[in-house]
């Protein structure tokens, strides 16, 4: 094992290629279990080992690639652990010293929790039965491999760390947009993977060697562990309908050894590729180097689909401290009652205000935060994808969140207190997360220099776990400056010491300082400018309230240099809102027009109110303004200028202004052009209506009287409604194949009843063509309705 | 072969896909950053109503031939542009994914309260997601299946399309037992939730290298 870890890294490795497409050469047909069948043709598949060792491999896989519970069920197996163990003894046996042996671990197929219905600690446990007998069958190192979820990567990967302490090598699946499936990057799984304890990390299968290379280019800038690449020959190539693998060896060696310049030290094959393959790489590389990796530790985290690297910039990272339900009593019934809902809005709030991380802190009263932590996680790494930082009092509570996180998280926070210290800096650790260090011990150190003792104490401990200082921040005990006058030059000490001296990054709660205040956002705005001065780099705020400005007046009182708080508590309780900037010179004839044009529906009320009070009539501004505006709406849709959704304002913003004006037209008895009425209706079994609602607010406002009827409307009744209304302009619509049917049934038995209305049909699968076949119109769209219904009320 | 659920299929809102089916044309398009901003949030707030569930089957072929596609689990199509469609299949796979029903208690609630803007997005992103959910269950197949020496055709085929008539959704959803992700058909072999598809697509050897 020993020789094993002292190799890797540190020469070029190289793995071995296909396994399956050699056995089917080989005459395994498909269909078959390839374990099952591996071992009742033990001579084949150790012909294909000792292959792949003649041609250079220093490290094979062990034919298990499928052999876990899942897929063994699938061919009625049942002996899991038995078949792993001989499937391994026999890579042993055909190897030899030539080679080491790897426990080849595919996915289950399944897709594991929050992802899928799989529970996690079942996947761990199924993966558990599987390593145990890859053990017990002697292999030198595991090789979890062609993940296409970073949880089902994670559940392995914890399974073979709780078993063993051989190396563990982890590789996942990228598509060609450069994700999984799941829509995990290289650089965001490495960063996951490697903090929980692989000993290498990579990828293989889905790409060649060629779509692999900036794959492994973007991971080694950002790697502990030594990197793996095992492409497939090529891209799958169509041909005469069959999918082939058609890349030579020759050019797999060329671009292989592209991926060894790359970074990837451990090299082999995937789908397609041959002994061959292996052969003419190991050739073509043997004046190459392996490429170590650069970094000996990462300051970074992860979600799912994200990763942050915190690297020094301007501003500080923001943590969205919104998810705490401490003073939020909504949030506090909601946790009660075990929902989830507002923490979901909560998320989406802050990360559409630009939030970096997210603190998630579901202690309260009644909350059996263990319970509610775990199920938090699962839906928030779902749901946002921005990195979780755990922010729990209680141990039990963060090794759940850790467990289940498909990420690298960060804790907040780890204090002084031994009890604590002890137990949560190993979770930290097994789990491979980031920390906020507390400077706190028994009692809240008042001064910076009482806190350094702790923050070097507590950073000593953590040295024993193999943290180094990229793998914490320091909270710089933000205290309100109303209590302490020194509080926030105490803090800037702090951060200052840390990023200058002892070189680590920092974080500070911001609010805190301005508890007891007026005006807290200045105070609060001033206090992080000047904390970003001396190289604050995290934030813990509330992104949405969080605004960059500076007072020379919070600056003093944040400095002591207002005693009592005097100067700026007088200054800002008699400052008021300055006045709004004046508009822009347009007459308001042109804001009508213009708000038409931009679907403006929140001001076109008062701007067509005060059009009106200017003298302008009622009827100059629908006739002179606001048709003329819609009709230019439809001519830029026409020549797609716009697309649905502008048309849809537009419409929406006359219908307001139109809501405004009619009762004053009637008011003053205005008599407008006659309106047509138009009536529509989604036909009997068709719930498709959005098209038809479209159509209905175009026709309102271009004056129609519209009646709509809604969707699934029966034969019956549109014909009944046709009568009652005598309208002279019907519109139906269909989408599917099934439903449209009913209108050729509406449409006869309006002729029959000898009715004067005519049709305009339209939907999904309706054509022009059809539209003939029925004696109707045809429109393609709202814009289009409004034209044939005005020819059809002519 | 048992139906496989995807109970949670995780993608990435496909934008352009999204703007495309709402009628956006780069080369013309005139768009004000607010309204870019405005469909993207649209965009965004739609995938947090829309719970993507798949389930997929892959069958034996019996008979590709003749206007008539038979599967071994007994299942039949008659359809000519299917049969050229999975020409050369050995097997066929079957599936289904849906979006759910609060996308659709969104569309319906906005589209009845004056928000028939943010309706339209909620529609289009769902349509699109929702097709999206088939690609993202092709390509976890496809993966699967190399390893075996199969490969997935490319594209698929469903229901309502050339001469595949459309009634043939009943046999499709029963066999998916499509009722386990909340999908169930009406009598016009339409799906409820309506942001719900079935396809199928042909399975094949792969070519020697």
């Amino acid at each position: 094992m020993k020789i094993l870890k002292n190799m890797i890294g540190k020469k070029i490795i190289f793995l071995d290629g296909a396994t399956g497409t050699e056995l089917q050469k080989k005459g395994m047909p498909q269909g078959v279990c390839p374990e099952k069948w591996c071992l009742d043709n033990q001579v084949i598949i150790s012909a294909v080992h000792q292959e792949y060792i003649k041609s250079g491999s220093n490290l094979i896989y062990s034919c298990t690639f499928g052999a876990n519970r899942y897929k063994l069920e699938e061919y009625g197996i049942k002996n899991v652990r038995a078949m792993n163990r001989d499937l391994v003894r026999v890579a042993k046996k055909a190897v030899g010293r030539r080679g080491f042996v790897g426990g080849d671990v595919g996915p289950t197929g399944k897709f594991i929790e929050p992802f899928g219905p799989l529970l996690f600690e079942d996947a761990v446990k199924v993966f558990k039965e599987q390593i145990a007998g890859l053990l017990e069958g002697g292999v030198d190192f595991i090789a979890i491999e062609t993940m296409i979820d970073i949880q089902e990567a994670r559940a392995a990967l914890i399974a073979a760390r709780e078993l063993t302490d051989k190396p563990v090598f982890v590789t996942m699946t990228f598509e060609k947009d450069g994700r999984t499936l799941n829509g995990t990057d290289p650089v965001t799984a490495l960063i996951t993977l490697q903090s929980l304890g692989a000993d290498a990390v990579g990828c293989n299968c889905s790409a060649g060697p060629t779509e692999m290379i900036p794959f492994i280019r973007s991971m080694y800038k950002y790697a502990k562990v030594p990197l793996i690449a095992k492409p497939n020959a090529g891209m799958p190539k169509l041909k005469n309908g069959k999918t082939i693998f058609d890349m030579t060896p020759v050019a797999f060696a060329r671009e292989g050894k592209k991926l060894i310049l790359a970074g990837a030290s451990l090299v082999g094959g995937c789908c397609g590729t041959t002994p061959s393959h292996i052969q003419v790489l190991k050739k073509n590389a043997r004046i190459c180097k392996a490429k170590r990796p650069i970094l000996k530790s990462l300051s970074a985290v992860s979600s799912a689909r994200k990763h942050l690297i915190f690297k020094k910039q301007s501003k500080s990272f923001i943590v969205g401290e919104c998810i705490n339900p401490t003073g939020r009593k909504i949030l506090q019934a909601e946790l009660r009652n075990g929902k989830t809902s507002l923490i979901r809005q909560l998320a989406r709030e802050q990360e559409v205000a630009k939030v970096d991380l997210l603190d998630i802190n579901v202690g309260a009263p009644g909350v059996a935060e263990e319970k509610m932590i775990r199920e938090v996680f699962n839906m928030l790494s779902i749901s946002a994808s921005s990195p979780l930082v755990v922010d729990s009092s209680k141990v039990e509570a963060v090794e759940k969140a850790l467990r289940i996180y498909p990420g690298r998280a960060l804790i907040n926070s780890i204090s002084g207190e031994k009890e604590k210290l002890e137990k949560l800096l190993p979770i930290a650790a097994k789990y491979g997360a980031m920390f906020i260090l507390l400077p706190v011990a028994k009692s809240v150190p008042k001064t910076f220099k009482e806190r350094k003792i702790v923050i070097q104490n507590i950073f000593n401990k953590a040295k024993k776990y193999g943290f180094t200082k990229e793998d914490f921040v320091v909270d710089g005990l933000v205290m309100a400056v109303s209590s302490m006058a020194t509080a926030g030059v105490e803090t800037i000490k702090t951060v200052r010491w840390c990023t200058n001296v002892l070189k680590v990054n920092t974080i500070a709660g911001l609010s805190n300082v301005s508890f007891g205040m007026p005006c807290r956002s200045i105070i609060n705005s001033t206090f992080l400018s000047m904390l970003e001065k001396n190289g604050l780099s995290f934030v813990i705020a509330n992104p949405m309230r969080l605004k960059r400005q500076f007072s020379k007046r919070a600056e003093k009182l944040i400095l002591g240099k207002d005693k009592d708080a005097i100067n700026f508590i007088s200054y800002y309780s008699k400052k008021t809102a300055l006045p709004k900037r004046a508009e822009k010179s347009m007459t308001l004839e042109k804001k009508v027009y213009r708000a038409v044009l931009d679907g403006n529906r929140e001001e076109i009320k008062d701007l067509v109110s005060s059009l009106c009070k200017t003298g302008a009539t009622e009827q100059d501004v629908v006739h002179k303004i606001m048709i003329p505006a819609i009709n230019q709406v439809g001519d830029f849709f026409d020549k797609k200028q716009y697309f649905l959704p502008q048309l849809i304002a537009s419409a929406e913003a006359m219908k307001v202004a139109f809501e405004f004006l009619e009762p004053r037209l009637k008011e003053k008895n205005i008599k407008t052009v006659k309106k047509n009425v138009v009536i529509l209706a989604t036909v009997k079994g068709d719930i498709h209506d959005i098209g038809k609602n479209i159509v209905s607010l175009m026709l309102k406002n271009h004056g129609f009287d519209v009646i709509d009827l809604g969707k699934d409307v029966s034969n019956d009744r549109i014909v009944s409604e046709i009568k009652k209304h005598k309208s002279p302009v019907v519109g139906l619509s269909a989408l599917m194949t099934t439903t449209m049917v009913n209108m050729k049934d509406v449409i006869g038995e309006a002729r029959k009843q000898k009715l004067k209305c005519r049709f305009m049909v339209g939907g999904a699968v309706i054509t022009r063509l059809y539209a003939q076949s029925l004696g109707a119109e045809y429109s393609q769209d709202g814009v289009e309705a409004v034209r044939v219904a005005k020819k059809l009320s002519q | 072969m048992a139906v496989q659920i995807f109970d949670s299929i995780s993608i990435m809102p496909p934008k352009s896909d999204i703007y495309r089916r709402l009628g956006y044309v780069r080369e013309s398009a005139v768009l004000k950053k607010d309204h870019i901003q405005k469909t993207d949030l649209y965009i965004e707030e739609a995938f947090e109503y829309i719970h993507l569930k798949g389930c997929a089957l892959r069958v034996p072929a019996k008979n590709i031939e003749e206007g008539r596609t038979s599967l071994e689990n007994g299942m039949s199509f008659t359809s000519r542009d299917l049969v050229t469609f999975l020409s050369g299949s050995s097997e066929v796979l079957i599936m289904g994914a849906t979006a759910g029903q609060e996308i659709m208690n969104k569309i319906n609630s906005f589209s009845q309260n004056n928000d028939l803007a943010r309706s339209v997005v909620y529609d289009a992103a769902a349509s699109e997601i929702v097709d999206t959910a088939l690609t993202w269950m092709m390509n976890f197949f496809k993966r699967e299946l190399i390893r075996l020496g199969l490969c997935l055709n490319q594209r698929r085929f469903s229901a309502g399309y050339g001469d595949f008539a459309l009634e043939n959704q009943r046999a499709i959803c029963d066999v998916l037992e499509m009722k386990k992700i909340g999908v169930i058909l009406t009598k016009e072999f339409l799906m409820v939730p309506e942001k719900s598809v079935t396809a199928i697509s042909g399975i094949r050897a792969q070519a020697e290298s």
